[in-house]
């Protein structure tokens, strides 16, 4: 009995997995069909927050390997995620923002070294990096904005996902910032911490996309112009949860928090982001395959008259049916013998 | 170096679930250029075989990869597709003298397999790439290599050398570099270019020929493998004892001449001269913008096929004319940089390169206040870890 009962629960497990692409298109009680998965990396979004308004583009894609299947590279890239405050002018942006990760069945590490051939070692994790570049950040009480240049830290992603669902990535950084006088527009401090930080990341989607959360901690020491090295360390963590959609375009209520050692400042904020343009999640089918053509795509030639009735032939006499003479060795020998010629 | 084999040696003691092989006793691999077979045993089990008429001798090896205890766990990655189940008669051929040797399935090129059939790359292309990289003085190593500010780093965003016409006898290489730079911590300067583009041609024709009639005539081709040379949106700055220095090159044009050229156009010498745009800022006299001349020549050499050691060289002039004279300095003022790199690669994580740096350079130069006009050195060593690398073009394509 309990066998049948484990037996039945898988059945249905295995019944349910197979219906997984149909939990992503929802079919109204009128028939129509609508999202419930959403495509989080490929979307240009609006956000309105307790920080003001701001616009994102986010772009993913991979690139894979027809001789290597169990390669792929995971590319995410944010093009000029911005946002203004309209209520006292802050602003802050970045240009671009990218996160690289090299996704392979077997993490390996190959040393060309000893004579011979390389020596290979094999290794428990994916290896990416994370580029940023661009950024600016502009607060209304402050003398001075900060123009991020360069933020680069190779990663370790111990996740090791093959989709953009899970990632949880260490890896030293190196950034460089300049502080600019906003009354002199000259530079006044530069900051430069060279791999002497430590990054890690974390990120979690859901398979439907309803629910992402991110987090990122960055911590080490930095050298500033001005002042030498000191300690320094950034946090953030934003959770985002899409709860309605409008003509198959998500809305989702943001929030996040934000800690930053040298601003001496921790930001909370709570928004609702609009997604203005987004790609059709891979699982979500909004037009259902039509039903085969039939009817031919040329038309067809016109009918053949058919002849008209031949007149018929009267035959007056009736005579019994002429058998067709058998050509075969025995036909012959069987009609010499009846015919005895 | 002592440290580098440490750390080697660390990462693969520590790390859970790593584990090295020796690759010393590794089985012959099978010709990439010769036909191979796919044979299927009495076990259903396929096998690629390539046998040599001359040598009388045939090569097998699995078809699929292998674990460790030698269980075939999964298809072969970047094997070449070979014909199956083709007639062949093993005792046969041994009869006829052929011996059979196991082997290791043969990659493509710039790449290798392991004893189970593993592939990994071991042929680098530095020039398409995404680097990071730090570096450091060696005196200061010795104080607190932690907060060392005689600490550099540098970076590369894009890196992209492409080959056009390569089957032709007149290809042309392009050369992209987007968000490339370096950042040395004290004295402070950095250095970092937007978008940098320039291109090589192979020329087949001479420009110029030149006929001798002393003895018997001969003729001699000049050949000059022109190109151009731009960037946009160059920034250098600089502390000086007199604040902050900052030089916009807005766009520089230049033309060049390739005075030697590698066959695959992936290593030259060149000379290039041009002019550019460029504004300069600094504490003393506000900014100031400028018409520069400048010139350069440049060596880029791979000096092996696998891509592993690398120098580039270089040594360039400016001339910027300053539409108005300040206190410091002229109309006219001059710089001078000279520099010398080699780049070494010293192992790959998940085919990933992880290479030695090692920067020599000079420079003299008038037009930063409180600046001494004498050449200053600068000398630097460290690592860069390069993404993408993919192997070099094979010789023959």
């Amino acid at each position: 009995m309990g066998a049948a009962t484990v037996s039945a629960a898988l059945v249905v497990a295995a019944l349910a997995t197979n219906a997984y692409a149909d939990e992503c298109t929802g079919i109204s009680a009128r028939g129509e069909r609508f999202a419930q998965c959403f495509d989080l990396g490929n979307r240009l979004s609006v956000t309105a927050s307790s920080e003001g308004l701001g616009i994102a583009v986010g772009v993913r894609h991979e690139i894979t390997f027809d001789d290597d299947p169990d390669l792929e590279w995971k590319m995410q890239h944010t093009l000029v995620d911005a946002s203004h405050s309209a209520f006292d002018g802050a602003f802050e942006g970045a240009f671009y923002r990218g996160r690289y990760l090299r996704h392979s069945r077997d993490g390996h590490l190959v040393i060309p070294f000893g004579g011979g051939a390389p020596k290979k070692v094999f290794l428990p994790f994916d290896i990416g990096a994370i580029f940023e570049a661009g950024s600016i950040a502009w607060k209304p009480m402050d003398p001075e904005f900060t123009i991020g240049v360069v933020r680069v830290a190779p990663l370790v992603d111990f996740a090791r996902a093959r989709d953009y669902h899970r990632i949880f990535a260490l890896g030293p950084s190196m950034h460089w910032d300049m502080n600019v006088d906003r009354s002199f527009e000259a530079v006044t401090t530069q900051t430069v911490a060279p791999f002497s930080e430590l990054l890690a990341n974390a990120h979690f989607e859901s398979d439907d996309g309803l629910w992402v959360s991110d987090m990122r901690v960055e911590a080490g020491t930095a050298w500033r112009s001005d002042r030498g090295w000191s300690a320094e360390a950034r946090a953030s963590a934003t959770v985002e949860r899409i709860v309605i959609a409008i003509r198959d375009r998500p809305v989702a209520l943001t929030a996040g928090i934000q800690y930053d050692s040298v601003r001496a400042e921790t930001v909370a904020r709570i928004g609702a982001r609009f997604v203005v343009l987004d790609r059709t999640h891979p699982r979500v089918s909004l037009h259902p395959l039509q039903p085969k053509r039939t009817d031919p795509l040329v038309a067809p030639p016109p009918p053949i008259p058919e002849p008209p009735p031949e007149p018929p032939v009267l035959d007056l006499e009736p005579h019994a049916p002429q058998a067709e003479p058998d050509s075969s060795p025995i036909g012959q020998a069987v009609q010499s013998l009846l015919l005895g010629s | 170096m002592r440290a580098v084999y440490t750390a080697i040696a660390v990462i693969g003691i520590v790390l859970p679930g790593a584990r090295a092989f020796a690759d010393d006793a590794l089985p012959r691999a099978m010709d990439p250029d010769h036909p191979v077979m796919c044979l299927r045993d009495a076990s259903d089990l396929v096998w690629r075989i390539q046998c040599d008429n001359r040598t009388k001798q045939c090569l097998y090896a699995p078809n699929e990869e292998l674990d460790e205890a030698g269980h075939r766990v999964k298809p072969l990655e970047r094997a070449r597709t070979c014909e199956l189940d083709v007639p062949f008669d093993r005792k046969k051929m041994e009869a006829d003298g052929f011996t059979f040797t196991p082997a290791i399935v043969d990659a493509p090129y710039g790449w290798m397999r392991d004893e189970h059939q593993r592939v990994y790359q071991v042929n680098f292309d530095l020039r398409k790439r995404l680097y990071v990289g730090a570096a450091y003085t060696p005196q200061k190593i010795l104080d607190n290599p932690l907060e060392s500010t005689r600490t550099s780093v540098d970076f590369g965003l894009f890196v992209y050398n492409h080959l056009s016409n390569a089957d032709s006898k007149t290809p042309t290489m392009h050369r992209l570099r987007l968000f490339e730079g370096q950042v040395h911590m004290q004295p402070f300067s950095a250095e970092f270019v937007m978008a940098h583009y320039d291109m090589s041609h192979k020329f087949l024709d001479p420009l110029l020929r030149i006929t001798t009639f002393v003895g018997t005539p001969r003729r001699h081709d000049m050949v000059l493998d022109l190109g151009t040379w731009g960037e946009v949106g160059n920034l250098e700055l600089h502390k000086t004892p007199m604040g902050n220095s900052q030089l916009w090159r807005h766009a520089t044009a230049q033309v060049t001449i390739d005075l030697w050229q590698s066959a695959d156009l992936s290593s030259f010498a060149r000379i290039r001269t041009g002019l550019g745009l460029e504004g300069q800022r600094d504490d003393v006299n506000g900014y100031r913008t400028a018409i520069t001349e400048s010139s350069a020549f440049d060596i880029d050499w791979v000096l092996d096929p696998q891509g592993f050691n690398n120098v580039r060289f270089l040594l360039s002039h400016e001339v910027p004319r300053y539409f108005t004279a300040t206190e410091t300095t002229g109309k006219f003022v001059q710089r001078f940089k000279a520099q010398l790199e080699y780049e070494r690669i010293i192992l790959a994580i998940n085919d990933q390169p992880l290479s030695l740096h090692v920067a020599a350079g000079g420079e003299k130069r008038d037009d930063l206040p409180g600046v001494p006009n004498v050449w200053a050195f600068v000398f630097d060593t460290g690592l860069r870890f390069s993404l993408w690398a993919p192997p070099r073009l094979a010789p023959h394509s």
